[in-house]
């Protein structure tokens, strides 16, 4: 029998948005299937994810979880496989992702009282086997999606293993979801960078807080044990010293910068989006290690507050600099150690910080150009 | 009109580690180019638009094919949420020869 919703015909789309957005559970599902419906007809899928993802996964309070398998095909989300609260898989990619994702909501609820990725207790969904030999995962806007890596190949001919393996690899999809309800940071250059950097930080500090590591306990690898035996390296990227996580005749070598004036100026990959985000994440190495402890803690705090309240879509490094020193002072006080601790981060990296939102500096261009800048002995921009 | 020359790019993905192969179709094997023209015809790659790209989707790969004859040369880049179903098969080969491709250099 075919329903007849009033709600399908006749409210105009930024009503329907509204609805989606604060209305009761059952109507932010009906709202939203219809704002889908249409969009999906015009081409639009993605335009409405800001709201989707809070209407279609509204919770019942707290963490829920759902897995789904896609079969190594690429139709999403998939076939459900696993629920909050049901036992473990014998699959363990779909243990992994459950797991994965209940630890990032923990340390996000826990610590930074945040109640899933859009703060409004949104679904957190998960799939896995996504095609064959895809040796990825992404957020999609509205969900995350794991490959197997490279499964397909002969064994000595594979590079990467099933990307759920790294706890961290979930952490930073996941965050991703989060950068995308808060900063939301353009996924292109320098903000892209931003972006990139922020899911490596909370990606990271969900390993290490679910290994009760200390920051300087931690290994700062992004994606140990997702690279098979057959390339050599530790893992995709590395925090402490960017560029040194591979060398491989196949793969390369690790072209992450560590310091502004090795700022890598390139279109491909959105523009060095995962090249460039080695300097912010060293900057928070350093801090996070100079502070001491576990690193979620403070200097996760610190990064934390500044994605949520302080960056825009368009925020470059320099802007993150400023912000998270101005944001550990009003966290820690000023001239506190975890102040400093953050100057020296970005110092490390070539960033001076300034004590409000300052003009940001363009890649390589250092304090003392702003300043024959300012006294007119450099060419303005 | 007789494919002369493909050049594929993979970049972005969690890794950011790029992919390429840039080729001739007579040079791989039977087998292998033709299943690679099939793909191309069943999917008339001339036909496609030359941008179809993710929005919204951080982490996910872009490809960038270009399928060059001596007339015409066609490029179309894409992305792993944007991409049609069915060149999912041709995306997963042109990968494969990339990867075979960098191996041997």
């Amino acid at each position: 029998m075919h329903k007849h919703f009033p709600v399908n015909c006749i409210v105009p789309p930024h009503m329907l948005e509204d609805i989606a957005t604060n209305g009761t559970a059952a109507q932010k599902v009906l709202a939203i299937n219809t704002l889908k419906a249409s969009a999906q007809m015009v081409g639009k899928r993605r335009a409405l994810s800001d709201f989707t993802g809070a209407a279609l996964r509204v919770a019942v309070g707290g963490k829920e979880r759902i897995i789904y398998d896609a079969k190594n095909g690429s139709s999403l989300p998939g076939t459900q496989v696993r629920k909050e609260g049901d036992p473990p898989s014998t699959d363990v990619a779909v243990n992994e992702a459950y797991d994965g994702s209940g630890a990032t909501y923990d340390l996000f609820k826990e610590f930074y009282q945040r109640n899933s990725i859009d703060n409004n207790g949104m679904r957190l969904d998960s799939t896995v086997h996504y095609q064959k030999g895809y040796d990825n995962a992404f957020w999609d806007g509205e969900q995350m999606v794991y490959g197997d890596g490279d499964e397909n190949l002969p064994i000595n001919e594979r590079l990467f293993n099933r990307f759920t393996i790294a706890i961290d690899v979930i952490g930073h999809e996941l965050t991703h979801g989060v950068t995308q309800y808060e900063a939301k940071l353009t996924y292109s250059q320098q903000p892209g960078a931003l972006n990139e950097s922020m899911s490596d930080v909370f990606g990271s500090l969900v390993k290490q807080y679910t290994l009760g590591q200390t920051a300087d306990q931690a290994d700062w690898i992004i994606g140990a044990g997702l690279l098979t035996s057959n390339v050599n390296g530790v893992g995709i990227r590395s925090m402490k010293a960017p560029g040194t996580a591979y060398d491989d005749p196949v793969l390369g070598k690790d072209p992450q910068p560590a310091h502004m004036k090795d700022y890598v100026n390139t279109v491909s990959d959105n523009g060095g989006v995962h090249i460039n985000s080695g300097i912010p994440n060293h900057a928070f190495y350093v801090a996070a290690l100079e502070i001491g402890g576990n690193a979620w803690l403070k200097a996760g705090q610190i990064w934390y507050v500044t994605l949520r309240d302080k960056l825009t879509s368009s925020s470059k490094f320099q802007d993150c600099a400023n912000l998270t020193y101005q944001t550990a002072g009003e966290l820690f006080g000023t001239g506190s150690l975890e102040q400093q601790a953050v100057k020296n981060g970005w110092a490390a990296v070539g960033l001076g910080v300034e004590g409000g939102n300052g003009e940001p500096t363009e890649p390589g261009d250092g304090c003392f150009t702003s300043l024959l800048r300012a006294i007119g002995a450099a060419p303005a921009k | 009109m007789k494919v002369e020359r493909i050049q594929f790019e993979r970049t972005g993905g969690f890794a950011g580690i790029r992919f390429a192969a840039d080729f001739k179709p007579e040079d791989l094997p039977d087998e292998q180019s033709k299943e690679l023209f099939d793909l191309l015809d069943d999917l008339d790659f001339n036909e496609l638009p030359e941008q179809m790209m993710d929005e919204n989707t951080p982490d996910s790969f872009t490809y960038s094919i270009t399928v060059k004859t001596k007339r015409k040369s066609h490029t179309v880049v894409t992305g792993d949420a944007s991409a049609p179903e069915k060149m999912q098969e041709l995306l997963q080969l042109l990968n494969r020869i990339a990867r075979n491709q960098m191996r041997k250099q």
